[in-house]
């Protein structure tokens, strides 16, 4: 019982602290916004990852495809706020599944880098396509998020409307987990020959966990550069990969809170460090590989960790991370 | 049509970032071949063997000196990781995905300490062999081009010769094979691993060392190095040394290229198409099964 009260406390947690937010206003608003934000590009990253237990390094491309499509659409041709996103998410989507459909093919480290790749060739681009992008020096005038003629222009707005798209997410997200869908992912996480013979069919699966994350991931795009005003490559480089899944991990990856808990306490409780921006990188990197060392399964694994005493001893478990690549020769480890 | 000495000139520079490309695909495949993790941290090992050695070559150490420490170092440092971070993670059975994760964040790590420690200014190093390049038929030839191309071919011989002639080496290509098997022929296999870490981190500083008295070093060099040495070692087979060096000088000469063909902008993307081209089509690469 204690261990499961534990395992809501951060939860609950979160949830009280966005509550605040709201209420209280100032500078706690946009870092509320930021991580509502942020819960959402890693909601996604978590069905792909979490979910399917495969790997993609190439999340911020599709973040970069949302937020770029909304900058473009509401600055240069002057759209209102709501079918630009709706755009970017299409367009964001279209190109999951052009980009999904040959590379999920490939397996572990492979899909790794296929992902890596198309993250960094969309930041190219978003560089490079000077006549579209404005390159290093970003689009700036960004219109604040709308609904039918109501302009969400305050903060306090804004973080409302962040709120219910963060709860949709994260809503859905649970539907997805407990759906005939999310436990086939599930199910070809743990082994894609154990999925297939029990009439999984893996590559649709795959794909379509693939593109919804990438939805997700243009869904937080597009808001970022609404909330902020301002695009430019930097925002959605490879950092922002790693701070997903600095997120992920330390919310507990696999758990449908998990990428709330991570992207809150990732941006709201450190405060301290991020005054010091050189070191910040440093401490996430260095808080990552603690995490994956000695935490696997993040703060959301508290619970466990609280029950753990009880058991008896026993050789090293194996910590509640899904099996991500289909064992290479791992079983001939020593 | 460009005029044929300036395209034979672009082709030779091509070479030379082709055999730096080719070192640290090597780094790559030696890592893999001993444990089938992917080091993201190669990037970085390049960076610092650069860093490392202009920051001991302006306290005044010689250059020759200052380039050996500095490849002595990042290989201890290569230790180092294995046993901090990669075995910590392997001795828990993590994924391999994990351990793939954790590397980038070690890359991450050393590249914001070296940002914390020497500063965001690009630095270097004087040319080995400070001569005007040589001239022929219109194609110049530097001597720091000399020197990488011969180092990597030495190199390559010493690897050859370490891999088929020695007792270590061999050990080492028995646990690419079957680590198991490896174990019960009385094969120390962790202390393995660890040697792989120190030799593929020892060749990454080497192509950094020889890389930047021709290009900058900063910081933020890694990350671009280590994809361009993936993608040497994708296309000429992952796991396969001397394919991962032919890939280098293929991309390398493919990058080259690019450049003429449609402006230095495009660069980077030419070579991530590539990677993603072999990926698609031909992930067994250039030389046939990966292993």
């Amino acid at each position: 019982m204690a261990g499961r009260l534990l395992a809501l406390a951060p939860t609950a947690c979160a949830v009280v602290l966005v509550g605040y937010a709201i209420v209280a206003g100032g500078y706690f608003v946009a870092l509320a916004g930021f991580a509502l934000i942020y819960a959402v590009f890693v909601t996604g990253l978590n069905i792909f990852m979490g979910y399917a237990g495969q790997a993609s390094f190439g999340q911020n491309a599709f973040a970069a495809i949302g937020g770029y499509v909304s900058a473009v659409l509401t600055t240069t041709w002057d759209w209102p706020t709501l079918p630009a996103l709706g755009l970017g998410v299409t367009g964001a989507v279209a190109c999951a599944v052009l980009i999904g459909w040959p590379t999920l093919r490939l397996r572990g480290h492979y899909l790794a880098m296929a992902t890596l790749a198309i993250g960094l060739i969309v930041y190219e681009i978003t560089v490079q396509w000077q006549s579209v992008t404005q390159g290093y020096m970003g689009i700036s005038g960004i219109p604040p998020l709308g609904v039918f003629g109501y302009e969400a222009a305050s903060d306090r707005a804004q973080l409302v409307l962040l709120s219910i798209v963060a709860a949709a997410c994260m809503g859905s997200a649970w539907l997805i987990r407990n759906s005939r869908f999310g436990r086939a992912l599930v199910a070809l996480s743990g082994s894609e020959d154990a999925a297939r013979a029990l009439g999984i069919d893996v590559t649709r699966y795959k794909l379509a966990a693939f593109v919804l994350s990438a939805g997700y991931a243009a869904v937080a795009g597009s808001l970022f550069v609404h909330v902020v005003g301002f695009v430019s490559p930097e925002i959605f480089g490879m950092n922002m990969v790693v701070l997903g899944f600095t997120m992920l991990y330390v919310g507990g990856i696999g758990t449908v809170t998990g990428p709330l808990v991570g992207a809150i306490v990732i941006n709201m409780l450190p405060e301290t460090i991020r005054e010091l921006k050189d070191y910040q990188d440093l401490v996430y990197g260095a808080a990552l590989i603690v995490i994956l060392i000695y935490a696997p399964g993040g703060l959301a694994s508290l619970g466990a960790l609280w029950r753990r005493p009880a058991e008896p001893p026993k050789p090293e478990p194996r910590p509640p991370v899904p099996e991500v690549v289909e064992a290479h020769p791992s079983e001939a480890r020593p | 049509m460009p005029d044929p000495a300036y395209l034979v000139q672009i082709l030779v520079n091509g070479l030379g970032v082709g055999c730096i490309y080719g070192l640290i695909g090597i780094g790559f495949c030696v890592i893999y071949n001993a444990s089938g993790i992917v080091n993201f941290a190669q990037g970085a090992f390049v960076m610092l063997g650069g860093m490392a050695a202009h920051v001991l070559y302006t306290w005044g150490l010689p250059l020759p000196v200052a380039g050996v420490l500095a490849v002595l170092m990042v290989a201890a440092l290569g230790v180092v990781i294995e046993r901090l971070v990669v075995r910590p993670l392997w001795d828990r059975n993590a994924t391999l995905f994990v351990i793939i994760l954790a590397t980038l964040a070690v890359q991450i790590v050393i590249e914001r300490a070296t940002l914390i420690l020497v500063g965001d200014q690009p630095k270097s190093l004087p040319v080995f062999t400070d001569l005007p390049p040589i001239r022929i038929a219109g194609v110049a030839v530097g001597y720091q081009f000399l020197w990488i191309v011969g180092t990597s071919l030495v190199l390559i011989v010493l690897l050859v010769l370490f891999f088929q002639r020695t007792l270590v080496g061999r050990a080492m290509r028995a646990c690419s094979i079957n680590r198991e098997a490896a174990a019960l022929q009385g094969i120390p296999v962790s202390r393995m691993l660890a040697l792989a870490f120190a030799l593929s981190a020892g060749l990454g500083a080497i192509a950094g060392v020889l890389l930047t008295p021709t290009q900058f070093t900063a910081f933020n060099v890694g990350t671009p190095f280590a994809i361009s040495g993936f993608i040497a070692a994708i296309v000429g087979g992952f796991g396969r040394p001397f394919g991962a060096f032919l890939g280098g000088i293929a991309l390398g000469l493919a990058q080259a290229i690019a450049v003429v063909a449609f402006g230095s902008g495009l660069k980077n993307v030419a070579a991530l198409s590539v990677l993603l081209v072999f990926l698609f089509f031909r992930p067994s690469g250039i030389l046939g099964t990966a292993k």
